[in-house]
């Protein structure tokens, strides 16, 4: 009996090696692909795909949600009810001339912190239009599908350090007990103003994402150019 | 000293009295506001306000912003690159992803005001400069030309890092249209347009636009002219008109070839007037009495109201198949009666009398071709009596035939014979009104000799076209064939009672005593059938006619001759061939009712023939029908009308 076992293990070696591997090689933009053939600026050119595609489906919904829920007045006064972005203490640099100064780690790990802290409230934002009456289907898809779509763009970026500099990182731990708060039944306008605020910061960090990888892409093929 | 300090004092305040009167139209500035504010390429922007009413006090703007998470105030670091009223933001100045809350403040002497501020993100106000360097060229694909558009984005945009992205669009319009065709070409610096017209002068401007942000002014118009190209197109055009050219000819061949029928498919003739009888020239005349008179129709309308069916004649035909001779003279006559009369043709396309005459020729030359075979077949009996014959024959024929012929062509009189099937009750009644009537006509017909008016009654149907040949056989069987043309169904369709359907043939048998009356040199007594009448059953009842007599008596006006008053049968022309035999004594009826050649003879008291309603004595039932052979005791038969008896 045991001797059984052990030929299955030495034949099922083979096996196992393979089946390990794959965990860190894994393409997250839903090809999968051996990991050695996947060249660095291909993973690149996916992950910028990735966050332009979700920019333009956020700015879609921003619009959607403005048009709907935001009476006319407020529309332009985005802060005014004095909600800050989430993201504002992070340490993203906000010009031009500050991106071609930071590094190119510096680089991939802000995208990585934007992503990772928007993870959450994404799904935070669904729970609440769900409550939202008469909220069109296409706003709840576009904002599933962005926070989806987040996830694998974290996997990628997290791939991408991992080859470009060689470090190790982890995903973050999708954990259901977030920062949900939900305060009974909020007012209906300041929910809205609220919400609408989370859109809107969440449609600036994602253009962020795209920029800063998109700057990071041109390091990579033309350095000396990439103004 | 305190003079002048007091004429200072009052100087001033003079002064400030007055700039206070003035000053009531010096205020505070008026409001600014921001207009709107312009980025580039996303690394500078500008923004640019308006001025309110100064006051009337020279008046300075000045503009603050705030960066969002700062409470910090900063005064626009440049107001002169971006020009008048502009506040121009560099690059160190300038931070995207960072809300700008920025706002003007007018000032003059007497105070200053603020600007409504506007919150701004340098991201979302980006419009970028027009494209550069845009070329259009003229390729060619296969023979057919194109443009090929192709610029260089604005030299400022950073689009090759990435920092924009741009997308554009180019339009283009012929230079004598209004309408623009819009193209987008997405992040392409390279478009092609076809569908282009040859030689004409083409207008392309292109724009472009960040993917969040505005779009940029047009381009200047490039001008591009289109090569002709139309030598292509030529052999396309020849071999299109050739072919409508072939079309064009074969067309008119048939046109050409059918022109005449279609020329009278399209316009038919015109059918004159046609009136039987009628004599156009008493049209021209101008004699409304006369034209009147010989339109009159007597007899119609009918007083009674006839039963159609009953007045339909269609053919009746007693054919005499003996005389070869006879046959031969009838033929001459005629000829004769033929010349006499004479068709003229005319103008008008519709004339059916004349084909009508025509038909009756052809109908009688038949005639003739019958009584030729069946003369083959019997024999002869006499000379003497076919001489006899034939003068009566002669007589006959040609009354018979101008009497057929007359109401035909005649000129200036047309006759109209009454309905022989008018329900009369009496015979004699109706006798007496048509004779006035028929008498005219009988005129032409029988001699005094042959034909003792009074003691005929000759009743044709009314459209008074019934043709008669009379022909006599040598075994005193003869044919009278009275027709009813087909042809003049125009003229007749207007009345029912001359519809024709079957013909009929009825072999009348010369009664002997129209032989005996032959046998003598001036034969006197002419023996015939009066037609009476035609029952409900389409019976006609025939009534022997003795010469000048009534023949009411019935046996005693016996004729002496033979007794045609049975159906020999019928030949294959469906004609009744009447036999002639010796009467019996003591038979003075017959009934006809069930004629079967065989011969029977019941009286007419003892038969039961429901169909018969005249309870007259020596009434001659002849049935007509298209296998029945009429037999007439006496004579031959002066009017037959019959049609198709259906329930034989």
């Amino acid at each position: 009996m045991v001797i059984q076992r052990a030929v299955w293990v030495l034949f099922l070696w083979p096996y196992l090696l393979t089946c390990s591997l794959p965990l860190d090689c894994r393409e997250d933009h839903g090809s999968f692909s051996r990991c050695p053939s996947i060249s660095q600026e291909k993973l690149l050119d996916r992950v910028i795909q990735h966050a332009e595609l979700i920019y333009r489906v956020s700015e879609e919904s921003c619009s959607l949600f403005e048009e709907m829920f935001v009476p006319f007045p407020l529309q332009l006064q985005r802060n005014q009810a004095g909600y800050a972005c989430i993201t504002k203490t992070l340490p993203i640099p906000s010009s031009k001339s500050e991106i071609q100064q930071i590094s190119d780690k510096w680089l991939l790990h802000s995208v990585l912190m934007l992503v990772q802290s928007w993870i959450e409230p994404l799904v935070y934002l669904q729970a609440t239009l769900d409550r939202y009456d008469g909220a069109p289907d296409m706003l709840l898809n576009k904002t599933k599908w962005v926070s989806e779509k987040l996830i694998s763009l974290e996997q990628g970026v997290v791939v991408l350090i991992k080859k470009m500099l060689n470090e190790g990182m982890t995903t973050t731990a999708y954990s259901e007990q977030g920062l949900l708060q939900f305060d009974g039944q909020p007012e209906m306008l300041e929910s809205v103003m609220r919400d609408y605020t989370l859109l809107s910061c969440f449609k600036k960090d994602a253009h962020k994402m795209e920029i800063l990888l998109k700057l990071l892409k041109c390091r990579q093929t033309d350095t000396y150019n990439c103004a | 000293m305190m003079k002048t300090s007091a004429e200072v004092n009052l100087l001033l305040l003079l002064l400030v009295f007055t700039l206070h009167v003035k000053g009531m139209r010096y205020s505070p500035p008026g409001k600014p506001a921001l207009t709107r504010c312009r980025s580039p390429e996303k690394e500078t922007f500008t923004c640019w306000w308006e001025s309110g009413s100064d006051g009337g006090l020279p008046t300075t703007h000045a503009l603050f912003y705030r960066k969002e998470n700062s409470e910090a105030v900063y005064e626009c670091p440049d107001y002169r690159t971006a020009g008048e009223n502009s506040c121009f933001f560099n690059k160190n100045n300038t931070s995207i992803w960072v809300s700008y809350n920025i706002t003007v403040v007018a000032s003059n002497a007497l105070g200053s005001t603020f600007s409504d501020p506007v919150d701004i993100d340098v991201v979302y106000i980006v419009k970028p400069n027009h494209p550069e360097m845009v070329t259009v060229t003229v390729l060619e694909d296969k023979g057919w030309p194109f443009l090929r558009v192709s610029w260089e984005p604005p030299h400022k945009a950073d689009t090759r890092s990435g920092w924009i992205t741009l997308i554009y669009e180019l339009r283009v319009k012929l230079e004598e249209e209004n309408d623009w065709e819009m193209h987008l070409a997405g992040q392409q610096k390279m478009f092609n347009i076809f569908s282009l017209r040859s030689g004409g002068t083409y207008l392309v401007q292109v724009r472009c636009k960040p993917d969040h942000g505005f779009w940029s002014e047009w381009s200047s118009t490039s001008y591009i002219k289109v090569p002709d190209y139309i030598q292509r197109e030529k052999p396309m055009w020849v071999l299109i008109t050739c072919f409508c050219a072939f079309i064009f000819l074969i067309l008119t061949w048939l046109l050409h070839m059918n022109g005449h029928s279609l020329k009278d498919f399209i316009l038919p003739p015109v059918p004159g007037p046609k009136i039987r009888g009628f004599d156009k020239q008493l049209l021209k005349n101008g004699k409304s009495d006369e034209i009147f008179s010989s339109l009159v129709v007597s007899g119609f309308p009918p007083t009674t109201s006839p039963n159609c069916e009953d007045l339909l004649v269609e053919y009746l035909e007693v054919y005499v198949p003996e005389e070869q001779e006879l046959m031969e003279e009838s033929k001459d006559l005629h000829d004769i009666c033929l010349k006499s009369e004479g068709c003229t043709s005319d103008s008008d396309s519709g004339r059916g009398s004349c084909d009508s005459h025509t038909l009756l020729m052809d109908k009688f030359r038949e005639a003739k071709e019958e009584k030729r075979q069946r003369d083959q077949e019997k024999s002869r009996t006499g000379t003497e009596d076919q001489r006899q014959q034939k003068d009566w024959e002669e007589e006959g024929l040609t009354y018979a035939y101008e009497d057929m012929v007359s109401p035909n062509i005649s000129s200036g009189r047309v006759e109209t014979w009454p309905s022989l099937f008018s329900p009369l009750p009496q015979y004699s009644s109706s006798r007496h009104s048509q004779k006035s009537s028929l008498e005219k006509a009988k005129k032409h017909c029988f001699s005094d000799s042959l034909f003792p008016p009074g003691s005929t009654s000759f009743s044709l149907d009314q459209g008074g076209q019934t043709t008669m040949e009379a022909i006599r056989s040598s075994n005193r069987e003869f044919s009278l064939r009275i027709k009813q043309p087909h042809l003049l169904h125009s003229h007749t369709q207007a009345r029912c009672q001359l519809q024709a359907h079957s013909e009929v043939n009825i072999s009348s048998i010369g009664c002997k005593q129209a032989l005996g009356g032959l046998r003598s040199p001036a034969p006197h007594s002419a023996e015939y059938v009066e037609v009476q009448r035609v029952n409900e059953e389409n019976t006609v009842l025939l009534q022997p006619v003795e010469s000048g007599h009534g023949h009411i008596d019935g046996c005693s006006q016996l004729p002496l001759g033979k007794d045609y008053s049975r159906v020999q049968g019928v030949d294959r022309y469906n004609r009744l061939l009447l036999k002639g035999e010796v009467p019996q004594e003591g038979d003075c009826l017959y009934d006809y009712q069930d004629m079967t050649g065989d011969g029977t003879e019941n009286c007419y008291t003892s038969s039961s023939v429901p169909s018969i309603q005249k309870p007259t004595a020596c009434i001659h039932t002849v049935i007509m029908g298209h296998d029945e052979m009429v037999l007439a005791e006496n004579g031959y038969i002066d009017t037959l009308t019959a049609r198709t008896l259906p329930n034989y």
